[in-house]
């Protein structure tokens, strides 16, 4: 099974994800290989328990991982992954659920592209909204941004009320 | 015999100072008897004199001498005295006039002196206040400028980080019960709207 063709599960989110389930597939490998090793050449009956990302790559992409070359394509897909996927960091005013950048991620990966990564970051100033930094771009979706272009119509209702009300 | 002879020699010496004496008295006698008559006379109205002022007149001279001498001394000492009350009492007019006329003068001095430094002080005080009042009205302009200075800069500050701290003001007043949730129809609805600029920059980042 090409790469190309695998889906990322949603739980796979950031750079630092991806990297993990590879880390976990290529030790999950050479514990099989070992196995291998050992039993004279013939494939291991068991595996290590999963994680849930792994299990779920395994499941939307009806990979074996028992079987060498699914783990193989897995690991090659998420070294690919890692080496060139695109990435974007995005940040709120608090820390995120799971259900919340899942249903973050499915956008990003449904309209912009199927393997993106994202990397979640923390900014409590900017109060709602949310930031988007891509490689050569960083747009302000934040409520502070909002502020600032509205902020000729605030001076304007400031400036009515003190001519109203002098201070 | 010794004592025989000694009182020979001695009865022999008196014997001849009485003889001496007796010769003596004879010849005074004879030399008196031989004087002028004018002498005589002069000596007889001396004598005449001693009898007439004699020392109980002369006594009597004396005592009114003295009376007489007492009297002009008396009227001269009333006299001088009568002078000396007059020239005192002169004396002190002419004092009091001239003390009262100089202290008069010291005193219009001194009156003169007061007043002009009364003026003077007065004038100073009048300088005083005035300054300080021009000085306040500088203070208070200066005041006044820098306070409006510093209020434009204030508004000016307030108005150039407006956003900034109207964006503190929300997120102190209401940033605990902003849930992520709620936003998230906004944030998917932000990203659908810039969703080809987003994937334009990730297209070509990559």
């Amino acid at each position: 099974m090409a790469h190309e063709q695998l889906v990322l599960p949603l739980r796979v989110i950031s750079l630092g994800d991806a990297m993990r389930l590879k880390r976990e597939l290529e030790v999950l490998n050479d514990y099989a290989h070992q196995t291998e090793l050992r039993q004279s050449g013939a494939e291991p009956k068991t595996l290590p328990k999963p994680s849930s990302a792994l299990n779920d790559l395994a499941q939307e992409n009806s990979l074996n991982l028992l079987k060498t070359e699914d783990r193989e394509a897995a690991i090659a897909f998420l070294g690919n992954l890692v080496e060139s996927a695109p990435q974007v960091h995005i940040s709120f005013a608090s820390e995120p659920s799971s259900i919340f950048m899942a249903k973050i991620t499915s956008w990003f990966r449904d309209r912009i592209d199927p393997i993106l990564l994202i990397n979640v970051g923390l900014e409590p100033s900017i109060a709602a909204g949310f930031t988007l930094r891509t490689l050569n771009h960083y747009h302000d979706f934040s409520l502070r941004q909002q502020f600032s272009d509205q902020r000729e119509l605030l001076l304007n209702g400031i400036r009515e009320s003190q001519a109203t009300e002098p201070l | 015999m010794t004592i025989w002879w000694l009182a020979v020699i001695l009865v022999s010496i008196v014997s001849a100072g009485i003889a001496f004496i007796w010769l003596i008295t004879k010849l005074s006698h004879l030399s008196e008897s031989s004087k002028n008559p004018r002498q005589q006379l002069l000596d007889a109205a001396n004598t005449d004199v001693e009898h007439i002022f004699n020392e109980e007149f002369r006594e009597e001279l004396r005592n009114r001498g003295r009376l007489h001498f007492e009297k002009i001394i008396g009227e001269n000492a009333m006299f001088l005295q009568q002078d000396l009350r007059l020239t005192t009492s002169q004396l002190n007019e002419y004092m009091k006039q001239e003390l009262g006329s100089k202290l008069r003068e010291e005193f219009t001095k001194y009156e003169e002196s007061i007043t002009d430094a009364k003026q003077m002080a007065i004038d100073s005080i009048e300088k005083t206040k005035e300054t300080i009042e021009e000085q306040r009205q500088m203070m208070s302009q200066q005041m006044s400028s820098e306070v409006k200075a510093e209020k434009q800069r204030l508004i000016g500050r307030f108005e150039q980080n407006m956003a900034d701290i109207i964006n503190h003001y929300v997120l102190e007043a209401i940033g605990k019960q902003i849930d992520l949730s709620d936003q998230l129809e906004y944030i998917l609805s932000e990203l659908e709207a810039n969703k080809q600029s987003i994937a334009e920059d990730i297209t070509h980042g990559a």
